[in-house]
């Protein structure tokens, strides 16, 4: 719960217009989706797991519904069934407050959160990734944040491929997943060494960093299945490099923390000043199958809340001026 | 903990020596000038940490499974090593009863082991002197971290199970690791190596 009131509202209103104004010169539309919506609804989409997370309540016919804890299930219905007939590529955007129970410890403690967000849904190719890296890129850059900044970016299928090779069962998937989330690397040594016999996962820990992560990575992955992931993001990387943003990214193999949400890409955004991260997103082109129709489909949120806390702290406020000129012209 | 951290750290070559036990100064930088120190109780070493007010935090396994932090656990120090353990007055209390009272420091950790285990239990929470309550009446058995268990037995008490073993971890803020990437990977690499010393 919290208020925003006197210079920190338009602080905050000024940080929602810069985002939303780069994704209206990328061509993205604006949507409003409900605030209370049926509870099913976010179990196709995010998952019953995360779902769980939502405030629940009943209808007065008794059935199940919330706030939402998401925008994108919402989008994602809209593009199967309202918006069926628009053409393709649907670019989507939205600045919406999203609502989910937090566990007392977390550093991200707020309840109500707004969520700045993009959806191109329809474009399956390297272009439609590498857009979405640019669009955040921009906002970040335009808010001055360039240099204080890091977004991750990880393809999920290059774990899936090597939980395939080593024939993970469920189970054990979940546990080294979450083991490489928390970069525990006693844990999967010991692990590695006593199921597998080998270190390949406590190595995927340490790929992080620039271009240099690929070739060891090349290294590390012998499968099919990860070596197309490893392609995508060493093209991915090359076309970020070119744009001149490198500055901005890092790769970094050990980020499989929404393996079961997204099919490919995956991006995390950090800003210093923030304890946790203040964004991210990535592929997910099984969601909208969900609602009847199959097709690709990425997308990311900024968390607004988290963004304008960073910035009011910052003493240097000449930045923040700047982005108020910039709107003006 | 405090004496074996920065026993490590010195082995490190960092060393805090504006820092003695005796004083009463919490925050303390390095000889070299290039980390700051922040001395808080076990349980609030998670909490700095997972909100980014230290990069880093060393802490025992104990404390980390008790708390819910969302933090990174790239090392294991190998320092202040101990079990998290079952004990009462005699061994076989733990199957007798219909329900169990457990005092413990540690609610989440003994309910979830004795849930896994299909006990009911009734927790109450203490906040220190744990080995006492047994022999008072006020519980049938405690879940209490125990060293080399003299404290035990000086209480009547004798281990029944062991739950966990626990050693000093070096945990990582999620946002320090990467936007401070460099500098942690250094410190890592450091204790990383001093810490195997420990353990070879």
């Amino acid at each position: 719960m919290r208020y925003y009131v006197g210079e920190e509202a338009r602080l905050r209103r000024r940080v929602e217009d810069t985002a939303m104004s780069v994704f209206d010169r990328w061509s993205y539309e604006e949507i409003t989706t409900p605030s209370v919506d049926y509870y099913a609804l976010f179990e196709h989409g995010m998952g019953i797991t995360e779902a769980q997370r939502a405030f629940r309540f009943t209808d007065q016919d008794g059935r199940l519904l919330t706030l939402r804890p998401d925008v994108t299930s919402s989008v994602a219905r809209a593009a199967a069934t309202l918006l069926s007939d628009r053409p393709r590529p649907l670019k989507l955007c939205y600045a919406a407050p999203v609502f989910q129970q937090q566990s007392q410890s977390a550093a991200e403690w707020r309840r109500e959160n707004t969520q700045l967000g993009c959806e191109l849904i329809g474009a399956g190719d390297a272009s439609a990734d590498l857009e979405m890296l640019l669009v955040a890129a921009e906002i970040l850059s335009q808010l001055g944040l360039q240099d204080s900044c890091c977004i991750t970016i990880n393809h999920v299928e290059i774990f899936n491929g090597l939980a395939e090779e080593f024939s993970l069962d469920a189970n054990a998937r979940e546990v080294v997943r979450s083991l490489i989330d928390s970069r525990a690397i006693p844990e999967l040594n010991r692990f590695s060494s006593d199921a597998l016999g080998c270190k390949t996962f406590a190595d995927l820990v340490h790929l992080k960093g620039k271009q240099e992560v690929i070739q060891s990575a090349q290294d590390l992955v012998s499968n099919a299945r990860s070596q197309r992931a490893l392609m995508a993001i060493a093209a991915l990387w090359q076309a970020l490099e070119t744009r001149g943003v490198s500055d901005l990214f890092e790769i970094d193999l050990g980020d499989v923390s929404s393996l079961d949400y997204y099919t490919g890409l995956s991006f995390k955004v950090f800003v210093s000043g923030a304890g946790s991260r203040v964004g991210g997103g990535g592929r997910y082109d099984s969601l909208i199958a969900n609602f009847g129709m199959s097709e690709p489909a990425i997308g990311f949120v900024l968390n607004l809340d988290s963004l304008t806390d960073v910035l009011s702290r910052e003493k240097n406020q000449p930045q923040i001026t700047q982005i108020h000129t910039d709107l003006k012209q | 903990m405090q004496d074996d951290a920065l026993a490590l750290l010195a082995r490190a070559d960092i060393r805090f020596n504006g820092h003695s036990a005796i004083s009463r100064c919490l925050i303390s930088t390095d000889d070299s000038g290039e980390y700051r120190a922040i001395f808080v109780k076990p349980a609030d070493v998670p909490v700095y940490v997972e909100h980014g007010i230290a990069d880093c935090g060393i802490v025992g396994r104990d404390v980390l499974m008790e708390s819910e932090a969302d933090l990174l656990l790239p090392l294991d120090l190998g320092i202040a090593r101990c079990r998290l353990v079952v004990a009462g007055m005699s061994p076989g209390q733990i199957k007798s009863k219909g329900m169990l009272r457990v005092a413990t420091k540690y609610p989440q950790l003994t309910s979830e082991y004795f849930g896994s285990r299909g006990t009911p239990v009734e927790i109450i929470r203490l906040s220190g002197s744990v080995e006492l309550a047994p022999s008072l009446g006020l519980c049938d058995v405690i879940v209490d971290l125990v060293e080399t268990g003299r404290t035990l037995q000086e209480n009547g008490l004798s281990v029944i199970d062991v739950i966990t073993e626990s050693t000093g971890r070096f945990v990582v803020n999620r946002a320090s690791y990467q936007l401070k990437a460099d500098s942690i990977a250094r410190l890592l690499n450091a204790l990383e190596q001093v810490a195997n010393g420990v353990a070879a």
